[in-house]
């Protein structure tokens, strides 16, 4: 005798089945509700100052965004903007990698080092980035280095922090396992150590790019003659709050991608984290 | 019936002394473990089996004491801590390596001391894997494996060393008990297959003596042995053993034993408390 009658789907294809189509139906549902949203908070801006809504009169509408921003797609310095504040983030955020991750690393396997560094850290670390601006400008030669110095700083103190902590934290069953399998002590470091870190050092990466975008865009404000940052407070200074609003969406546009990149970099430096 | 990996422990004694608190964590056990038995310690927590356990490994030195295998010592005091392949251990928590794949976790400490090539541990790797219902997760990554597969995964990765002895810290913990009876007898399974010396950690009293040729139960702190029992069960076992009157009565003569010891933990354990 045969339980399933030819014709009929096992039950559990037909679970599943239905799972995915429940998970279909919640998706298009999420996104109607996105649209519907986004949407309403669109009608809300553009109806605000006719509505007269108290304080959102002097707010260009949207409508007034849009043609301000084909005014500023089409100008040079908006683009170059785009690159220069790139280009502060590439370097300031790249150089903090290579100084943070070893330093971290060190501090992590090395009782002397934390034990020398670690207070300069816990004395510098509380200082927000942008009180060091007028120092940084005093200090280095150059507005361009400054700028760059600042956005290293944004960077570079959460990088340190989550190596220290990643490396100081690993279970000591992975280094047990490690030396039964054969590998000598001296070789922890590459074969243990520095990957059961990646995760941390990834996550601090997210964080510290995040906090990149917010120090070049202070920074250029004060610091810069070209950049988005530099770019927004000029449009202020000229009362041109429709392209203020262009270059803070920029700026959002832009901090997206940089996190979008580092979570590229993390997928291929940490495949096994893909998972959650 | 292996002639390797016999375990010779003589009056062991482990004292932790954090902060001049003094922690007598292990004293005076004497245990001799022919090779190729199945041995299981059964004691409260934190009686001091890991630390055993630990020392045997090369992980932790004994404070008084002698550890031999096959008659060369393994620890003793201020003697150096050697870990080796000649002695694996399956963690408590799992120590397989996260950010390497099934089939690396497996062949990389063969491969990498020279034992095997690639394509031969390969294939004993597959073969132990399918031997215990693991299959077609080669490529996969630790942590998209269930906690069954995980356990399993880490038992064939010390098998694939060759040891001399397997050593589990209580390996099926964490597992819900349906997993965990599955687990056992696929070990049993491996265990038969090469009849390897096993010495194996546990607080479940069932586990210790479905699993074991002999049962040491252990006292609570300070740890000492309080009483050996042999497990007359043939082999091979499954899970109907579990419901036979022989089971029973075991489980009863060492769940006396064990009663005693897991009131006193607690009753410790109420007073640091305190």
């Amino acid at each position: 005798m045969n339980a399933t009658q030819p014709g009929m789907a096992p039950p559990d294809l037909t679970r599943g089945y239905r799972l995915a189509r429940w998970l279909k139906s919640l998706w298009g549902l999420n996104l109607a509700l996105g649209v519907i949203s986004v949407s309403t908070l669109a009608g809300l801006w553009q109806f605000a100052g006719p509505l007269g809504i108290p304080g959102l009169e002097d707010v260009p509408p949207p409508s007034a965004v849009v043609v301000a921003a084909t005014d500023l797609l089409v100008s040079e310095q908006y683009w170059n903007g785009w690159l220069k504040s790139f280009q502060r983030i590439g370097i300031g955020f790249v150089i903090a990698q290579f100084i943070g991750i070893p330093l971290g690393l060190a501090m992590a396997i090395s009782r002397g080092a934390f034990g020398t560094i670690f207070p300069i850290i816990e004395i510098l670390r509380p200082i927000p980035p942008v009180a060091w601006i007028p120092i940084s400008i005093v200090f280095w030669p150059t507005r361009e280095q400054s700028v760059i110095f600042i956005v290293f700083l944004g960077a570079f103190w959460i990088v340190l922090l989550n190596t220290i902590g990643g490396a100081s934290n690993i279970d000591s069953a992975y280094k047990r396992a490690a030396l039964s399998l054969g590998s000598k002590p001296r070789d922890l470091f590459w074969k243990i150590i520095l990957p059961a870190t990646i995760p941390s050092i990834v996550t601090g990466m997210a964080v510290g790019m995040g906090i990149s975008w917010e120090m070049v865009v202070a920074s250029e404000m004060i610091a810069g003659d070209t950049g988005l940052g530099y770019l927004l407070w000029q449009s202020f200074q000229i009362n041109a709050i429709s392209h203020v609003i262009v270059c803070m969406v920029s700026i959002g546009i832009a901090g997206y991608f940089s996190s979008g990149l580092i979570r590229l970099l993390g997928g291929f430096a940490a495949p096994w984290q893909r998972l959650h | 019936m292996a002639s390797v990996g016999g375990l010779q422990i003589a009056n062991a004694g482990k004292i932790y002394d954090p902060g001049g608190i003094h922690v007598v964590a292990v004293d005076n056990v004497s245990l001799s473990i022919p090779p190729g038995e199945f041995c299981v310690v059964v004691g409260p927590s934190g009686c001091g089996k890991t630390t055993l356990l630990n020392a045997i490994a090369g992980f932790d030195q004994l404070t008084s004491g002698t550890i031999d295998m096959d008659g060369e010592l393994l620890a003793s005091p201020g003697k150096k801590l050697l870990p080796g392949p000649d002695r694996m251990v399956v963690f408590q928590h799992g120590a397989l390596f996260p950010w390497k794949t099934v089939l690396w976790n497996v062949t990389s400490g063969p491969v990498k001391r020279g034992q095997a090539q690639m394509a031969e541990a390969a294939d004993k790797a597959r073969e132990l894997m399918s031997r215990v219902g693991l299959q077609g997760i080669d490529d996969q990554f630790p942590e998209a494996l269930s906690g069954g597969q995980k356990r399993r995964v880490e038992i064939v990765r010390a098998l694939m060393s060759n040891p001399k002895v397997l050593l589990l810290d209580e390996p099926f913990r964490a597992l819900d008990a349906l997993t965990k009876s599955v687990v056992q007898e696929h070990l049993l399974e491996l265990y038969d297959f090469e009849r390897k010396t096993i010495f194996f950690i546990t607080h479940d009293l069932e586990e210790a003596i479905f699993l074991a040729d002999r049962v040491a139960v252990m006292t609570t702190r300070p740890g000492r042995i309080k009483k050996i029992v042999d497990v007359d069960i043939p082999r091979p076992r499954d899970h109907h053993v579990l419901t036979t009157d022989r089971f029973l009565e075991l489980k009863s003569e060492l769940g006396e034993a064990i009663y005693e010891e897991a009131k006193l933990a607690f009753e410790a354990g109420e007073r640091e408390l305190a």
